[in-house]
């Protein structure tokens, strides 16, 4: 079942692409919804019946690719499925017909979610790399197609990002195979002891680091506005949403898998993440608050919130902490998804990508604006939402080892995303400067950002049922 | 100064990991030893083959969704079709190109046929086929792309269909890309004579589309 998640998007891609330009629609919303049947029966299944492994080719780890499912695995392929429909729902009436940058829309987004999906079930590090190729190379399409120079320029500055951060992480992968003689992620993790030579730790520190700049962590964040503000506003809430989430779900993953004797080995490691999420926090919301332009805004928004992920590292040996950061991710996932559909359905309505110029949307847009509300009501952590949720969890854990300065920096982005979620919705409720004109918007963009927004809250009533499903290991 | 500072800091680093590769125990898992064992039950010869194909096949098939997509990106980046001018190609470089291209496709298939016993395979293969393409198109006896036609693009993307397919058929009877013992040699053949085309088509493609020129495409 689990493998049908990585070849269906494969094969839709493909057959998009045979069908040539501007087509495939209708193939992918039914693979993506094929596909969001699997990701929910697989985490069904995870539920009764444990951890699923598949061993590609039948030979089995360390001469073969395992792929294994478990909790954490199952959690983010829900996820993923979950924002994508919506999403292409939002593209197939965002994208006018014979737009550029829609020629080969469809089979990219297939390419980006088999990347995704495969690389959330994979347990072997060389195979990982493979993904993250796929991931990227499809991601940098995505904010390329049929742009003018400026978006050109900032894909550009994207790839050698993604590229940097891959290629120290394939680096490392090499150290690593040199000194085990294996890629496999389950017969590392009983080899690599507190004792392990220095070449391991540079081979992670690579590895981490790298993923760190795909991920965009402060001080990596620099790519991240550019090519997240400037792609049109599907492929942003995507990248924003989930891809970015996919190399921190690995530096996770490599934290409490391979590499976790010797994260406990070095106490003071676990904080340098912590320390970087933390300025991520202040600086990401101090330049939103500052943006001129929406979409900025939003994208700056991602670096603050992205942030918070890496607070859980010095948390991660209390039990709770992997259901505290997976829940974060899927509340930003979400939101963020709705913020960046509402501010496209905005932008394209008043025909401009300035937060000034919102005044007098909320009379005549209040969906898409009470969407992008209930978002904001997630990113600044308010109950009922997941946010509120993802962001109780981490204070709790905080002060129960006594880490004020976690729990003070939960605290405050909550007050600064407050800061800049209210800066849109106040201009949005000015009056209208005369002679201002707000075009009509197809419903359908201004309902899928709904729904996404809406799922972020209501995510916070049903949390039970995924910190259960993220306990599965 | 700042140049200094980055040779300085890749000096460091080299040393650093010079001296960490000297203290190198030996590996504690010998894959070698394993691939040997199982070479037999791959369906071919030689190790690099089996490797790639039968025990990390997954790995290849997702690398062959790298390409195509390499491909894809160029295509949906729609760069500007800039008329490029040329000067008149000498008739005797176009005789010998002539002369060369169907030695070098004589030279693929003999490259993908010694994969299952030697070195070579589908990407060699590929990669001279691409190249005879390149030439072809340098002495201005292949246009260069504007945009690929229906039956360009399934050439483009055939070979990793017919990966993909074989995967989804290994997997309804077992694994992904689990291939019966007996039939394996014949699948992999199958598989590698399909990315071999389709391989030369990308990477030809990846060198004719970002030199456009006023020919209209095959």
């Amino acid at each position: 079942m689990m493998v049908w998640l990585i070849l269906l998007p494969l094969l839709w891609a493909s057959f998009a692409f045979l069908l040539g330009p501007g087509r495939g629609v209708w193939l992918a919303m039914a693979g993506l919804l094929a596909q969001l049947w699997l990701a929910y029966a697989l985490a069904e299944e995870i539920v009764a019946s444990g951890v699923a492994e598949h061993a590609v080719g039948g030979w089995g780890a360390p001469l073969g690719i395992d792929l294994v499912a478990d909790g954490l695995s199952a959690a983010m392929l829900l996820l993923t499925q979950c924002v994508a429909l919506p999403l292409a729902v939002y593209a197939s009436a965002y994208f006018k017909r014979d737009d550029p940058a829609a020629t080969y829309f469809w089979p990219l987004v297939g390419f980006l979610l088999a990347g995704l999906n495969a690389l959330f079930l994979s347990a072997d590090l060389f195979n990982s790399y493979v993904t993250l190729e796929l991931l990227g190379l499809a991601a940098v399409g995505l904010v390329a197609a049929g742009g003018g120079a400026q978006q050109i320029a900032s894909a550009l500055r994207y790839l050698f990002a993604t590229l940097v951060g891959s290629g120290a992480y394939l680096l490392g992968v090499a150290l690593i195979y040199g000194t085990y003689g294996t890629v496999s992620t389950v017969t590392l993790t009983p080899l690599i002891g507190a004792g392990a030579p220095d070449l391991v730790w540079i081979a992670g520190g690579l590895m981490v680091v790298g993923l760190m700049l795909k991920t965009a962590l402060f001080p990596f964040h620099f790519w991240l506005p550019p090519a997240h503000g400037g792609a049109p506003a599907p492929v942003s809430a995507l990248l924003s949403a989930v891809v970015v989430k996919a190399s921190f779900y690995l530096i996770l993953r490599l934290w409490i898998g391979p590499f976790s004797s010797l994260t406990v080995a070095a106490n003071l490691v676990v904080w340098l993440p912590a320390l970087l999420g933390m300025l991520a926090v202040f600086w990401g919301s101090y330049q939103a608050i500052r943006a001129e332009r929406l979409k900025m805004l939003v994208a700056y928004s991602t670096v603050a919130q992205l942030g918070y992920l890496f607070l859980i590292f010095p948390l991660l040996v209390s039990a709770g902490a992997l259901q505290a950061v997976i829940m974060q991710v899927f509340a930003h996932g979400l939101a963020k998804a709705a913020m960046f559909a509402a501010a496209g359905t905005l932008i394209k309505a008043t025909g401009q990508d300035t937060v000034a110029g919102l005044a007098g949307v909320a009379e005549r847009l209040p969906v898409t604006l009470f969407a992008f509300g209930l978002a904001g009501v997630t990113l600044m952590g308010l109950p009922p939402s997941s946010g509120f949720l993802a962001k109780w969890q981490l204070i709790e854990l905080a002060l129960s080892q006594q880490y004020w300065v976690i729990a003070f920096v939960v605290l405050v982005g909550g007050l600064l995303a407050a800061v800049y979620v209210f800066r849109v919705l106040r201009q949005a409720f000015l009056l209208a400067p005369a002679g201002s004109v707000v075009m009509p918007v197809p419903r359908t963009l201004e309902w899928t950002a709904f729904v996404l927004a809406a799922a972020s809250v209501l995510l916070g009533l049903r949390g039970v049922e995924l910190m259960q499903l993220v306990g599965i290991t | 100064m700042k140049r200094l500072l980055v040779v300085l800091g890749a000096v460091c680093f080299v040393v650093l990991l010079l001296g960490a590769m000297f203290d190198l125990a030996p590996a504690s898992v010998q894959l070698h030893a394993a691939v040997a064992a199982n070479l037999p039950a791959s369906g071919v010869e030689h190790p690099v083959t089996a490797v790639l194909l039968n025990f990390r096949g997954y790995d290849t098939l997702l690398e062959i969704a790298v390409l195509l997509l390499a491909m894809i990106v160029i295509l949906a980046t729609g760069i500007d079709t800039a008329a490029d001018v040329r000067p008149s190609v000498n008739p005797v470089l176009q005789a010998l190109a002539k002369l060369a291209a169907p030695l070098m496709i004589m030279v693929a298939v003999y490259l993908l046929w010694a994969g299952a016993f030697r070195p070579g395979g589908a990407f060699q293969a590929g990669a001279v086929l691409a190249a005879a393409a390149v030439l072809l198109h340098l002495v201005e006896l292949l246009p260069g792309w504007q945009s690929p036609s229906t039956r360009l693009r399934l050439g483009l993307a055939g070979g990793f269909l017919v990966f993909l397919a074989v995967g989804a058929g290994s997997l309804m009877r077992g694994a992904l890309l689990e291939y019966p013992p007996e039939h394996a040699g014949r699948l992999i053949l199958l598989v590698e004579s399909g990315l071999t085309v389709s391989l030369g088509l990308i990477l030809a493609g990846l060198f004719l589309l970002l030199s456009r020129d006023d020919g209209d495409g095959p």
